[in-house]
């Protein structure tokens, strides 16, 4: 069998300075891998929840939303000082969240450092209200304000009539719900599970002298 | 004050090299050249001395690449890296997970420029070791064309600083090393066109 073979004059040079090169990169990519742990954005347990944007109603006016300022990246698991977070995607004209909006009210009291019988940390509720692309369903700032106070919810409400959020978040439907820990990590979503929010900050949440 | 001081030194440590570069490259680098010819053999000829330039510029534009990579990494841990000043602040940009990837493919900036400059650096040591070789021309004018893309990127990145009203030194620091870099391929561009001036010893 004839094989041809050709003289490269350059494969000596390329070969060591693409040796040199690659091997720069693999030191580079190493020690990155080393010394951090990146954590995804993202909806699922245990990733950092996106950002929620736009204005919210927080009783008198429409002001704007700092979702981050909820956080406290220094935050470690079973610290009962950081504040936790429960995000309520909603839609004023959603019978099922029109029923499950007495207990969030009820929850919001009870999961708070203003009540004296809960010994774990306080619980930031917010609720960001959208308007489902269904006939009827049609939503304004005025409404959301009006079943803000029918259901006497004193946590803020972010305007999402846009859906950017829940598009962000990627809601499949309303209502639907996050439990965040203090640190931005999610602890818990409603989705694909019997178990309420309540439960969940049972469950999740450490306690004082637990 | 400490945590302010070590990171402008960090800075300061990729660039100062790469403003060497820089000089090395640009046309009144000549002086520069000649002050250490004596020490390094290479700053004897023109050639010589923009591809030293263009090592240094795309080696620290390779590592501050890599630094503004590990520190994405770093902030989506929950961590904070250079938020010390309201408009140096690199942690609101790097740490934007909707600006610190590339519009198209969702790639990490830092990542896009860790490759960038390390195939511009691979092909900055093929041009030093083989000047007369046949993929010379090739790299000069592959060089060239990278570089000059580079600065749309540039543009893009910087509209984001404008958009945020923050300006992160790191990024800065790499958009300069691709400037420099884009110089230093035009003037090597350039010196091949003068047969006589790329081989002169």
């Amino acid at each position: 069998m004839k094989g041809k073979l050709t003289i490269d004059d350059n494969a000596g040079t390329v070969g060591s300075a693409a040796l040199s090169v690659a091997s720069l990169f693999f030191i580079a990519i190493m020690i990155i891998a080393f010394t951090a742990n990146p954590v995804a954005i993202g909806t699922d347990v245990g990733e950092r929840a996106p950002d929620v944007e736009g204005k919210a109603y927080n009783g008198t006016s429409w002001v704007e939303f700092d979702f981050e300022s909820y956080f406290d990246t220094t935050w470690e698991e079973g610290n009962t000082s950081g504040e936790w977070v429960a995000i309520i995607f909603m839609d004023t004209d959603c019978p099922y969240c029109q029923q499950s909006a007495s207990s969030q009210s009820q929850w919001a009291s009870t999961y708070s450092s203003n009540n004296p019988n809960w010994n774990g940390p306080h619980v930031n509720f917010l609720a960001s209200a959208t308007e489902l692309d269904i006939q009827g369903h049609e939503t304004s700032r005025a409404e959301i304000q009006e079943f803000r106070s029918d259901y006497n919810h004193n946590f803020p409400y972010i305007d999402d009539i846009d859906q950017d959020n829940m598009k962000e978040w990627g809601i499949p439907g309303t209502p639907n719900y996050f439990l965040i820990q203090p640190d931005g990590i999610i602890a818990w979503v409603s989705d694909n599970t019997n178990e309420d929010l309540e439960d969940a900050i049972i469950r999740l949440t450490p306690r004082d002298g637990a | 004050m400490v945590p302010d001081l070590l990171d402008n030194l960090l800075v300061a440590a990729y660039l100062i090299p790469t403003l060497i570069g820089l000089v090395l490259v640009a046309p009144f680098g000549k002086t520069l050249g000649d002050k250490l010819a004596g020490r390094f053999e290479i700053m004897d000829t023109e050639r010589g001395r923009i591809t030293a330039g263009l090592q240094l510029i795309t080696f620290f534009g390779f590592a501050v690449s890599a630094q503004t990579f590990w520190i994405s990494s770093k902030i989506s841990e929950g961590g904070n890296f250079c938020s010390s000043s309201a408009v140096f602040n690199c942690d609101d940009l790097i740490g934007n997970a909707e600006l610190n990837v590339d519009p198209i493919f969702g790639l990490s900036w830092g990542m896009i420029g860790m490759v960038i400059f390390a195939f511009l650096l691979f092909m900055v040591l093929v041009l030093k070791n083989e000047p007369n070789g046949e993929y010379t021309e090739r790299f000069i004018n592959l060089g060239s064309l990278i570089t000059a893309s580079g600065i749309l990127v540039i543009l893009l990145l910087v509209s984001y600083e404008v958009q945020e009203g923050k300006i992160c030194l790191y990024c800065t620091t790499a958009h300069i090393a691709n400037i420099a870099a884009l110089i230093g391929f035009l003037r090597l561009r350039r010196l091949h066109d003068d047969k006589s001036a790329w081989n002169a010893k």
